[in-house]
């Protein structure tokens, strides 16, 4: 006796051997309803809700935990000592303080301020000096490797150089950008 | 029963139940895509629990627009290529080649996991397993991205719109991967030795 899913698999066949699109369509639709599904292992749902309830719980861990005390910085043996030492040399530097706020003070005049402003602005130019210096060595390698690309055809060839690349870098964006496709995949 | 838009709705108001009743509703057709386009039920059922937690994790840029069964695809067909291109390749024993193509024993396989007609005669039973067991062969041999579509058309009724939103493929696209897989398989079903009971007779006489 025929089964009715024999007879589902007939008609989908000879329609495709017959080139009847639609009924093939219909009968390979028909076939696959009738067909034993493909279902998920027993419990896959239990399993999902399982999975997730442990991932929400996971994520909300950080925010869960009780805030980490604090470490007092000068819990520390090693801090306390550094800190007394520092202390100590501000106590013993502040005897030289008097005598530092005078050469302070003895900067402060007018001869000591003219002495600072005529010392920076020979320093500036100096400064200015060797960037010009290095400004003109630059300049000349540039005219060097310029003066060949003048020629019409150089410019051409540095010009479809410059298309090419373009051309390239917009295709392996294209490539690594590109939405997800099966074209890549070994399956 | 509620709609999909609904359960959505639910569940972003953080209902449990709404999540486990959107994975009761989806899961044969998630997992149904995945482990055919994986060929490996234990794979298919982690990509699929994955496929769900995605979902869940990002179920506030649902658009209720959409056929939540499309967005569940969509999700589906990313997950799977992208663990396809994460997978190592794997090497297969001559064995296993050697016996493909036949109606051998194929425990362990996806077809072996297929459900089980249970109010059937043994006969009928039988056929109807090594008939289903034949038809994955078949779709286990086609291009994924024909693969792709045969499942989500034919056995989960999707239409050619949402496969070309799943796919993100040109519905003329569409189209004739379908039209070139439908061939395909029947091809293989006629070499398997299930071509329709009138050619066999013909070739018997």
């Amino acid at each position: 006796m025929r089964s009715a899913d024999q007879d589902l698999l007939d008609r989908w066949l000879a329609a495709e051997q017959n080139d009847r699109a639609d009924e093939a369509d219909a009968a390979l639709a028909a076939l696959f309803t009738a067909l034993p599904p493909l279902l998920p292992p027993a419990g896959f749902a239990d399993r999902v809700m399982l999975r997730a309830r442990l991932e929400m719980e996971t994520a909300a861990v950080p925010a869960a935990l009780p805030a980490m005390p604090r470490r007092s910085l000068f819990t520390s043996l090693w801090v306390r000592a550094a800190l007394t030492l520092c202390l100590l040399s501000i106590g013993v530097s502040v005897l030289w303080l008097p005598q530092m706020l005078r050469a302070v003070a003895g900067l402060l005049s007018v001869g000591g301020l003219v002495r600072i402003w005529t010392s920076s602005l020979v320093t500036a130019c100096r400064w200015l000096g060797s960037a010009l210096g290095l400004w003109d060595f630059l300049m000349t390698v540039g005219r060097a490797l310029a003066t060949p690309l003048e020629t019409p055809t150089m410019a051409l060839v540095l010009v479809s150089c410059l298309l090419v690349s373009l051309l390239a870098f917009r295709s392996l964006r294209g490539l690594i950008t590109r939405d997800r496709s099966w074209t890549y995949v070994n399956s | 029963m509620l709609t999909d838009a609904e359960l959505v709705a639910r569940a972003l108001e953080g209902r449990q139940e709404a999540f486990r009743e959107i994975v009761v509703r989806f899961e044969r057709p998630v997992y149904s895509l995945v482990a055919r386009m994986l060929q490996d039920p234990a794979a298919a059922e982690d990509l699929a629990q994955e496929v769900f937690i995605k979902a869940f994790r990002r179920l506030d840029t649902y658009d209720p627009e959409r056929k939540l069964s499309s967005w569940l695809f969509k999700i589906a067909h990313n997950a799977t290529i992208d663990y396809l291109r994460r997978r190592t390749p794997e090497t297969v024993p001559l064995e296993a080649s050697s016996s493909s193509g036949t109606r051998d024993d194929d425990r362990g396989s996806l077809a072996a996991v297929l459900a089980d007609g249970s109010a059937e005669s043994p006969a009928t039973a039988a056929e109807r397993r090594d008939m289903a067991r034949a038809l994955e062969q078949a779709i286990a041999r086609l291009r994924p991205e024909y693969r792709e579509s045969v499942v989500m058309f034919y056995v989960e009724g999707a239409s050619y719109q949402e496969i070309c939103e799943v796919t993100g493929l040109p519905l003329g696209t569409v189209k004739t991967n379908l039209h070139r897989a439908r061939k395909e398989l029947a091809q293989q079903m006629t070499d398997m030795g299930w071509a329709p009971r009138e050619t066999r007779d013909a070739r018997v006489s």
